[in-house]
């Protein structure tokens, strides 16, 4: 319920509020969705599964948004950015959708 | 495939298992929880909210680039009349100064046709090519390099004067690819290129068909189904190549 509620009030703050993003993050912002993608499937999986606890999930959703972002930075740096980001992407979109599978067959059964 | 199947295996976070092994709580900071899910919302609609906000920007600077082309377009349209009429007030001018002494004045108007200075009107033929109609794709488009070898074709055969599209062709017309289009003296063209040739009519055809020109023509209509047609006409009349003066060059003493 919480969850809910909270990505709900996170995204109407967003809306509402329209904070404009620092110049340096502007790049990132997409690669670091996909991370926070990431660890919110991870953590609905979790706890349809019974295992769910609310510090792994915090420490995860930040470490994984900070890695994917630095991880594109440095590339950007050494010229190989684009790269990277692929194989970023790959990885994360890889686990989300095992993770979105997991809860469809938690879910429906199916 | 060690990598991959290590993927599948992790799409969980380990440490969900771990934490429940060692038998942590499942709730302990229902604040911390919260802040989570905030931030994960707010980037989500930060997202959004950017992405819709860029795009009437994006789409006014495209249409501002197209109208500054457009205008540019008409701009240079212009000039060029504008030099074709200058150059008209120059030739009557120069005729006048000339008065009744008609040996420099036909000598000036035969130089004049010969390098594109003036109009000219003669029997010829009339090439038109087009891209083909039957086959798609870069293969069977008409690129600059193929008039190039159809202009040097009808030079070959003894052609006199050449205009493509209405633009006369003097010894400094270049004919380029510019991205997709084809330019004759930096104005691109449209399709189809209609290229006038004055000279024998009944020669031009046949030598162009034997010299390289008329061949890789013949060769691009059989296998990709280009447009190429010759048809022969009694009377072309080609315009002026406008802006054809020279600054630096002097005649050799």
């Amino acid at each position: 319920m919480i969850a809910v509620v909270g990505l709900a009030l996170g995204i109407l703050l967003g809306l509402v509020l329209e904070p404009t993003l620092p110049a340096f993050l502007a790049p990132y912002l997409p690669i670091m969705i996909i991370a926070a993608l990431d660890a919110l499937f991870g953590a609905a999986r979790a706890y349809l599964e019974g295992t769910f606890a609310d510090r792994v999930f915090v420490v995860s959703f930040f470490s994984n948004v900070l890695i994917a972002a630095l991880i594109v930075w440095i590339g950007d740096q050494i010229g190989v950015g684009g790269q990277l980001s692929t194989g970023v992407v790959v990885v994360l979109g890889i686990r989300i959708f095992n993770n979105a599978a997991a809860i469809r067959r938690a879910i429906l059964h199916a | 495939m060690s990598l991959l199947s290590d993927l599948v295996e992790t799409s969980l976070d380990p440490g969900y298992a771990h934490a429940h092994s060692q038998g942590v709580p499942p709730r302990r900071s229902r604040v911390l929880m919260l802040v989570t899910l905030l931030v994960a919302g707010a980037m989500l609609a930060i997202a959004a909210v950017t992405d819709t906000r860029d795009q009437p920007a994006q789409a006014r600077e495209r249409a501002a680039l197209i109208d500054q082309v457009k205008g540019l377009r008409e701009e240079n349209e212009q000039l060029r009349r504008q030099l074709a009429e200058v150059e008209g007030d120059v030739e009557k001018l120069q005729a006048q100064a000339l008065g009744k002494d008609s040996t420099p004045a036909a000598e000036l108007s035969r130089q004049a046709a010969q390098t594109a200075a003036a109009a000219v009107t003669g029997p010829g033929v009339v090439v038109t090519v087009d891209d083909s109609t039957t086959l798609d794709g870069a293969d069977a488009e008409v690129l600059d390099q193929d008039l190039r070898i159809l202009v040097n074709g009808l030079w070959l055969a003894g052609a006199e004067a050449i205009a493509i599209n209405g633009h006369r062709l003097s010894a400094r017309t270049a004919i380029r690819g510019a991205g997709r289009a084809i330019t004759v003296d930096y104005t691109s063209l449209t399709r189809p290129y209609v290229v006038e040739a004055i000279g024998n009519p009944k020669a031009l055809p046949g030598r162009l068909t034997a010299n390289s020109g008329g061949r890789w023509w013949v060769y691009l209509k059989q296998n990709f189904g280009m447009r190429y047609d010759i048809t022969t006409s009694t009377s072309i009349t080609l315009q002026a190549d406008p802006g054809l003066g020279v600054r630096k060059a002097r005649p050799h003493p």
